[in-house]
């Protein structure tokens, strides 16, 4: 079906444009970004910024940050079209609203990876720190990106039904930060919160990744030993749940006629 | 086959705290192709619930809607290629894109390639007065501005059918002026089904080949204009007869006289052609000239109001 490449270039497309729109807040929250990140090396350090740690820091930050962007972009991008009053045009599209928003996903992805690997380099040249980009890092990244990918749709599921789910959202990527193990790594956490916190999204990326990127470790490895299983497993239910929601969210809108509502 | 097809459609809304509002019942409706159709009504009648089960946003308890054959419950993909619309709300199109760039993307979202949209978006954009400002983002609009805006991102994928909910509410007398002049040109020229919901009936009456009257979710009234006209005609006449007329008495029941300086105007309900040439005849008994005979013509808005209130009994 030609439809759906042209939809997801269409979106695509649109977010871009958008985006540019808004060009100066943008570069003002990427300042703020590398500040952030230059005070939680201060924090790390108790005062100085040391070297050591350092990578399995930076490495959790620009997780996070993706997570940052998986989640509140897609409930402040549903209430955003829903109050623009273009969320209903979306859904009188031939192809499906999810899949439409694929390209949302897409958009946000390539956005924020330039973002994040801008900060990246400024970062490893301002702070005594490297991050050595390692081929092996792709698979778990990409399926740790899936994970993220699924929760973002379960919160679009729960943004088309509560509508205000902008706040709560903000609260839990804030919190996430603490419990994905980006500053502290879970295993230095009680057993209770590390069982939570190990089902959250991005935890075991993040945990799959620093032993593949800051501590060499081969992928044979990270799958030998179940970690990049786990992550497999857990992602994939993700993306399932994710899926179902989103489509259950769409139906009850549908159905209390709230579609077009914020 | 029908361009809309609505076959007991039911909708009522549940919310919690408050009693639930029956938004639509039992409603069905054909309408074939080519035709303007009026969907009127008062506020909270159910006309944009009505449109939104159309669109596919809103899921009726009950019943179906067919666009071209295409159920657009079991067979969307397909329905929703079928029309183009403008649902009510200030807002409808994106306020940081430019006209043009809207445009684009509307007919994108319908899975129009580019090669067909680009030409078609010249063509409204200069037949809407847009063109000049194709590139400028669309929140420096006025609001007519934006309305034709929409209305053209609605036309962008070439829909048979087009759904227009309130198309000229908040517009100035001038752009109303252009979106009336151009649904009723899209319907002749482009031979598109087009159904509007109004509450303005000057609108249905100058636009619309047949119009449905709704109230509190039920169906009416339902036929062509002029027919609604023609059954609510009242039969009520203005004779104006040169001198003084006092003959009251040969004259059927129910009529007044008014006297004036040289001349006498009778008026009341005559019920049909008979009873007219009697009058008139009793009038030429009496020679006086006949300076005129007139035939109050109904509007709409009296009809609508008639149809209502027996609604409401
Ligand atoms: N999503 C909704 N939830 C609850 N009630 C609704 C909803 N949408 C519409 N209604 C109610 O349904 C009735 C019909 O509304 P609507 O279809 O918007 O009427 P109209 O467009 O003719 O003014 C109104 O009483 C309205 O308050
Ligand atoms: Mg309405």
């Amino acid at each position: 079906m030609i439809a759906v490449p042209l939809v997801l270039y269409n979106e695509i497309r649109k977010t871009f444009i958008i985006t540019w729109n808004y060009r100066v807040d943008l570069a003002i929250q990427f300042l703020t970004l590398v500040l952030f990140f230059v005070f939680i090396s201060f924090f790390i350090g108790s005062g100085t910024i040391k070297s050591e740690g350092l990578p399995a820091v930076l490495l959790g930050y620009l997780i996070w940050l993706y997570a940052v962007m998986a989640i509140s972009n897609m409930s402040t991008s549903l209430s955003g079209e829903a109050s623009v009053g273009t969320l209903e045009q979306i859904y009188m599209s031939p192809v499906p609203a999810w899949m439409v928003i694929v390209g949302w996903v897409v958009a946000n992805f390539l956005q924020h990876t330039v973002i994040v690997a801008l900060l990246g380099v400024i970062l490893v040249m301002i702070l005594p720190v490297t991050l050595p980009l390692e081929l092996a890092a792709l698979p778990p990244f990409v399926l740790t990106m899936i994970g993220l990918i699924g929760f973002g749709y379960a919160i679009g599921g729960l943004t088309l039904v509560y509508k205000q789910v902008s706040s709560v959202s903000s609260l839990l990527t804030n919190v996430l930060l603490f419990l994905n193990g980006s500053l502290l790594p879970v295993h230095h956490f009680p057993a209770w919160l590390e069982t939570i916190a190990v089902f959250l999204p991005t935890t075991q990326g993040i945990i799959v990744l620093r032993r593949v990127v800051v501590d060499g470790a081969s992928l044979t490895a990270v799958w030998q030993d179940g970690s990049m299983v786990f992550l497999a497993i857990q992602s994939f239910v993700f993306l399932v749940v994710g899926w179902i929601l989103f489509n259950v969210g769409e139906r009850v809108a549908k159905q209390r006629g709230t579609l077009g509502q914020y | 086959m029908n361009a809309i097809e609505l076959v007991s459609l039911t909708k009522t809304f549940h919310r919690r705290g408050s009693a639930p509002v029956r938004a639509v019942v039992d409603l069905s409706l054909s309408i074939p192709r080519g035709q303007i159709f009026g969907f009127l009504g008062p506020n909270g009648a159910g006309k944009t619930t009505t449109i939104k089960m159309m669109c596919g946003v809103v899921i009726p308890d009950a019943g179906s809607v067919k666009l071209l054959g295409h159920d657009v419950q079991r067979d969307r993909s397909a329905a929703m290629r079928q029309f183009g619309t403008v649902l009510e709300g200030a807002r409808t199109v994106y306020w940081r894109l430019s006209a043009m760039e809207n445009l684009m993307y509307f007919g994108r979202l319908k899975g129009v390639r580019d090669r067909y949209l680009k030409p078609r978006a010249d063509r409204l954009l200069k037949e809407l007065d847009l063109w000049e400002r194709r590139n400028d983002d669309v929140r420096e609009f006025s609001r007519g501005m934006q309305q034709k805006v929409a209305i053209s991102a609605a036309l962008m994928s070439d829909p048979p059918i087009v759904l227009l909910d309130e198309p000229t509410l908040g517009l100035d007398v001038e752009s109303a002026q252009t979106v009336r002049e151009w649904v009723s040109r899209l319907a002749k020229e482009e031979n598109k089904t087009v159904l509007l919901t109004t509450h303005q009936l000057a609108m249905a009456q100058e636009l619309c080949d047949r119009v449905a009257i709704i109230n509190e979710g039920r169906l009416i009234a339902d036929r062509s204009v002029d027919e609604l006209l023609s059954l609510f005609r009242r039969d009520y006449y203005t004779i104006r007869v040169g001198g003084l007329f006092n003959g009251q008495g040969s004259l059927p029941e129910g009529l007044t006289l008014e006297p004036g300086d040289s001349e006498t105007t009778i008026s009341g309900d005559i019920a049909d052609q008979d009873s007219l040439h009697q009058v008139l005849r009793c009038l030429r008994e009496e020679g006086l000239p006949i300076l005129s005979v007139q035939r109050a013509a109904p509007s709409l808005e009296h009809i609508f109001m008639d149809l209502l209130n027996e609604d409401r009994k």
